[in-house]
């Protein structure tokens, strides 16, 4: 696909997820019904949730488009790789500033030793070394393979993580959606998460395939100057 | 050279210099009786009782101290382009690793040892009725520390941020030993039937497994030029 076509695709999914958010918060302000235990604060689920599957979607990408790039050396993946985790660094943001706004008054407290917490602010700073040692080679070509690595590791790591964290303790809400016996939500509870879920996803693959667009310029931009140079 | 006498050639080369310089060891053992002493006075023992905390310290004790000489594995090989040499051998890049891997385990658990020694003295602690699962414990959680440690000390030394970057790394990636080594630590001592920390030691060990394999697969796209 050529830069072109890929900012038009970026754009057109882009501004999508963007209206699909407007949509999700019209949703939430004047068409869900309000849960009934927690009152009001429970809306930011619609925003929090989505975020966080996007999250970890986006360090499926990273990890998968990593062991692909040590596996065939194709600039192309390390590049998806790394407009994934750039885009996968922001969602994991929104969730660590969502939860602890909702954590305070449902929970009483911005932070706690929580599983779902914890595994996602380390999922933050394995984010944060992937891009420290992309950054810090020399040789760009190692950092890409030095990022790779941490990617792979960092997947595979992530299940345990998740296991040793939930085994030390939970109070996070259990699952209301994917449940052996059927969601127990409210329909359009149901409906605006589901809405969310897609909006977010679409505006990730959006800003994905801009920033990817913008890598494969700025790649060949160097090419080029190192070309001019010589 | 068979496999295995290739990894024993790069186990027995790295020990020797250890043994020679004793830079690493030294360090790493000096820390974890230091850091005893100012745990000691960290604190106050009218309101804590060290053996309630002992296992968390121990296990804290022997990752920053490892890190102190894990981060340096490959230093000493940096210069003169000796590290080059051990690359273009014949042993291939996963011997290179795991062999690197158990020359770390070897100093880290004579750390780790100490480290308990030390705890036990210094606060007058039982060591419980099972030393030898205690031992185990240590071994498994030492195990997976090295492979990760090794693995991503490679990498930070071939970054201009060096040791630095090598916590930033690891940490998050060492929760689970944390988790489960301290939890299983902190039964030992306390003399809580064997059953408790069959899990634990399960998990440890998925760990160390991890850690060596990811390790032994990943390293040759690390040292790669």
């Amino acid at each position: 696909m050529t830069i072109e076509k890929l900012r038009r695709w970026g754009l057109a999914l882009a501004s999508l997820g963007v209206l699909g958010i407007l949509v999700l918060h019209a949703l939430v302000f004047f068409w869900v019904p309000t849960e009934a235990s927690q009152g009001i604060i429970y809306a930011i689920v619609y925003v929090h949730a989505p975020s966080a599957w996007v999250a970890f979607l986006a360090f499926g990408i990273v990890a998968l488009a990593s062991a692909l790039y040590l596996w065939l050396g194709d600039e192309k993946v390390d590049q998806a790789a790394v407009c994934a985790a750039e885009g996968g660094m922001i969602f994991t943001t929104v969730v660590l500033l969502t939860g602890p706004l909702w954590g305070k008054i449902a929970w009483g407290t911005y932070w706690t030793w929580e599983p779902r917490l914890t595994l996602t602010l380390l999922l933050w700073f394995i984010y944060l070394g992937y891009f420290l040692v992309r950054s810090s080679t020399e040789n760009p070509e190692r950092g890409k393979r030095f990022a790779a690595v941490v990617g792979i590791v960092g997947a595979l790591d992530i299940p345990l993580i998740h296991l040793s964290v939930l085994w030390f303790r939970s109070l996070h809400p259990g699952p209301v959606v994917m449940k052996p016996e059927g969601a127990t939500m409210d329909p359009r509870m149901l409906t605006t998460l589901m809405l969310g879920l897609l909006s977010f996803t679409l505006l990730f693959f959006g800003v994905f395939a801009l920033r990817y667009a913008l890598e494969t310029a700025t790649r060949a931009a160097a090419v080029r100057a190192r070309a001019a140079r010589t | 050279m068979s496999y295995l006498s290739q990894i024993y050639a790069i186990v027995w080369k790295d020990l020797l210099l250890e043994l020679r310089t004793r830079e690493r060891i030294v360090a790493m053992l000096a820390f974890a009786v230091l850091a005893g002493v100012l745990f000691n006075y960290s604190l106050d023992r009218t309101i804590v009782r060290p053996q309630d905390v002992a296992a968390g310290l121990v296990w804290m004790t022997i990752v920053f101290g490892g890190l102190l000489g894990i981060g340096r594995t490959f230093h000493l090989e940096a210069q003169d382009g000796a590290f080059q040499g051990v690359l273009t051998s014949p042993a291939p890049k996963d011997a290179v690793f795991l062999g690197k891997t158990a020359a770390n385990f070897v100093l880290l658990y004579i750390v780790a040892l100490l480290v308990v020694a030390v705890f036990m003295l210094f606060f007058n602690l039982e060591l419980g009725s099972n030393p030898g699962l205690l031992a185990l414990t240590l071994a498994l959680g030492a195990l997976g520390f090295v492979a990760l440690g090794t693995l991503f000390s490679a990498v930070s030394s071939g970054t201009h941020m060096g040791e630095t970057l090598l916590p930033i790394l690891i940490f998050p990636l060492l929760v689970p030993m944390i988790i489960y080594g301290v939890s299983a630590t902190a039964r030992l001592l306390a003399d809580r039937p064997v059953s408790e920390i069959a899990g634990n030691l399960r998990m440890l060990g998925a760990f160390a497994t991890l850690g060596v394999g990811a390790g032994a697969v990943l390293f040759r796209y690390v040292v790669e030029e």
